[in-house]
């Protein structure tokens, strides 16, 4: 059976295949469009400053071309596809982009973004790869220079009371992204990891108020389903970077599985985790920036003692995942060259041995035209646990 | 009689497996040309007429391997990992891990002895590390690549060789024998470095014993023994390693026939 698709996810449907078009028609009504890259922009700082936060996206199926001319091939084949966009004029609506210290390859490039793109704004966003006390304080200075920045850049002052009204807004989002999550929970899902992933992908391209609205109308449209048509499968967990296309969840359900959760940036990392509304704005920006978002790129010092204690501590929140949507098999999907993710590896692999948890390993390049060699592998793996 | 037939499409050779309820009745291997679906037709009609069966005896068809899909009349399609624990475990019982060497790919996998995959892992997206380097190299030799094992056997003083990647294996084996390397030594160099390859994929798997390789390169004597030696345990062969994952889907044909 097929799921049918009402006017809220032909919406998200559109978003996602002409991504950015309602940041251009946005741009065309005066607004100003800030481009940004991973998990560690505080897009609550750019919102505050009056302007849209609008996430850069790769394409798989566009092959890198003028980008691999300004950048070397030893950088990661998705971040690769984001700046060929971008040099390829993708993203002409955008006024500036802010870059933050995701991996080596955002930190070495951004000059390189900086020099190729005829953007009047950008900024660097220095947050630090451990998180000691130290750490914190560093950051909420890094903030406070990164909110003068962009007062100087848009000549408009950003006060507290503003910046603690946009965290709850950001707030509310990540708790319709929690209410469009619990959809996967049934079995076989309410939602495919296809409509979610699509969802949550096209809500990245708009101003916050309006992915709001959009989400709350998808969790709607989806309820009303009732019972899911799909056939009961493998209830697959997928963990890695940055997902934005949705073809390999795609691919994992044209094959019978489905997929229920994730440890993907455009996924939990980046959508769980809340602000405190109870601190001053930039300290609860700081913590949750800084600690709450559990990426590999930061290194968190081992408390344990043990390698046991020490991967249950750093992967918690995967093991959590897996119980809560009751996974029964977990793909690691890296892509090549990903220098966080790549060292974490034979760490990851141990924890979900630890977890008893099935897991498939992929290494892929960003492109479309490996989907045949990932098939091969994800029918054997899903044959394996199914 | 009741009939079930497995039918292995790899990306050079394609494999038949007829099956009746004593066992396999019948094999078929050919080249799998461009036109798949002309190639399982093929393998379809010569088991029939080399074992005087009809076609309404076969009770059920399933394919598996690189052009399953093109298996028009199959009635299931089934991932080659799964056939060949399948196989392996009917023809080797005491098998736990499986190196099988195609065209395509090599794949290792874990399975309990009751066909059952535990883990597996394939080797990288190029041809490095497949089996298609035997071929390539055959090529530039100027000999069969069924002689291959026996030549390499008689190497002298194997020559290292630095690449496991297919293309520059090629440029490499040129400029060795324009050094005058022997044939001999440059196979067992190359073995050497294939089975290498074999082992790091083997020691992410985990290694049980027993250890079987199947495949069309296990037909290859020379580089069994190379990957023997570097495991330092004896590596089992099945008769006609190529045919083990036919023989799986064949296997996995009747067990869904009789429930």
């Amino acid at each position: 059976m097929e799921l049918t698709q009402g006017k809220a996810l032909s919406t998200v449907e559109r978003l996602y295949q002409d991504y950015g078009f309602r940041a251009r028609e946005l741009k065309g009504q005066g607004e100003k469009i800030i481009g940004y890259v991973c998990s560690f922009v505080p897009l609550e700082l750019i919102k505050a400053s009056g302007a849209i936060p609008f996430r850069i996206r790769g394409n798989i199926f566009e092959p890198i071309t003028k980008g691999d001319t300004l950048l070397e091939t030893i950088v990661c084949p998705y971040y690769r596809s984001c700046f060929d966009l971008s040099v390829k004029d993708k993203y002409e609506f955008l006024s500036g982009v802010v870059i933050p210290h995701g991996c080596d390859s955002m930190v070495r490039s951004f000059s390189t973004w900086s020099y190729g793109l005829p953007y009047s704004y950008f900024h660097f966003v220095n947050i630090p790869t451990v998180c000691e006390e130290s750490s914190f304080e560093f950051f909420e200075e890094e903030l406070n220079t990164f909110r003068k920045s962009l007062e100087k850049f848009f000549g408009k002052t950003i006060t507290d009371e503003e910046l603690s009204r946009v965290i709850r807004i950001y707030n509310e989002n990540r708790e319709k992204v929690r209410a469009l999550y619990e959809l996967r929970k049934a079995d076989p899902p309410l939602i495919s990891g296809t409509e979610l992933t699509m969802t949550l992908t096209a809500g990245s391209s708009l101003p916050i108020e309006e992915a709001n609205d959009l989400f709350d109308q998808v969790v709607a449209e989806v309820k009303a389903r009732g019972s899911s048509p799909l056939k009961k499968g493998p209830r697959i967990l997928i963990d890695g970077a940055c997902l934005d296309h949705i073809e390999l969840i795609k691919l994992v359900e044209d094959l019978g599985g489905h997929v229920v959760a994730d440890a993907i940036c455009n996924g939990a990392r980046d959508h769980f985790p809340k602000t405190d509304v109870t601190l001053p704005p930039i300290k609860a920006l700081s913590q949750r920036y800084l600690d709450k978002v559990n990426c590999p790129k930061t290194y968190r010092a081992n408390k344990a003692g043990t390698f046991e204690g020490d991967i249950a501590n750093r992967f918690g929140d995967i093991g959590a995942y897996a119980k809560e949507f009751k996974a029964e098999g977990a793909i690691l999907y890296v892509y090549k060259y990903c220098d966080p993710f790549g060292f974490e590896v034979p760490a990851r692999k141990a924890y979900y041995q630890s977890l008893n948890l099935p897991m498939l390993h992929l290494e892929d390049i960003y492109s479309a035209g490996t989907m045949g060699q990932l098939r091969t592998r994800i029918q054997a793996f899903l044959e394996m646990i199914g | 009689m009741i009939l079930t037939l497995g039918i292995d499409i790899g990306s050079a050779q394609s494999k038949g497996m007829l099956l009746g309820e004593e066992g396999p009745l019948n094999s078929f291997e050919c080249a799998s040309g461009v036109d798949f679906k002309r190639t399982a037709l093929r393998i379809q009609e010569e088991l029939l007429s080399r074992s005087g069966k009809s076609l309404d005896e076969i009770k059920r068809t399933v394919a598996t391997g690189y052009g399953s899909k093109s298996v028009v009349f199959a009635d299931d399609m089934r991932p080659d990992i799964v056939c060949l624990a399948k196989g392996i475990s009917s023809l080797l019982p005491t098998v736990r891990t499986l190196i099988d060497v195609g065209d395509l790919y090599t794949k290792i996998l874990r399975t309990d002895g009751n066909g059952q995959v535990h883990n597996f892992l394939l080797s990288g997206k190029c041809a490095g590390g497949s089996g298609r380097i035997l071929q390539v190299i055959a090529k530039v030799l100027q000999i069969k690549v069924e002689d291959i094992g026996e030549l390499s056997l008689k190497s002298k003083k194997r020559v290292e060789f630095s690449t496991g990647c297919a293309v520059f294996a090629e440029s490499e084996a040129i400029s060795r024998l324009s050094q005058e390397v022997t044939k001999e030594d440059l196979l067992a160099g190359l073995h050497r470095a294939l089975a290498a390859q074999f082992n790091s994929l083997a020691e992410r798997v985990g290694i049980e014993m027993d250890v079987a390789m199947t495949g069309g390169g296990a037909k290859d004597i020379g580089l069994v023994q190379s990957f023997s030696e570097i495991r330092k345990h004896p590596i089992l062969v099945p008769p006609n390693p190529q045919m083990t994952a036919a023989l799986g889907a064949a296997i996995i044909a009747r067990e869904s026939l009789t429930g």
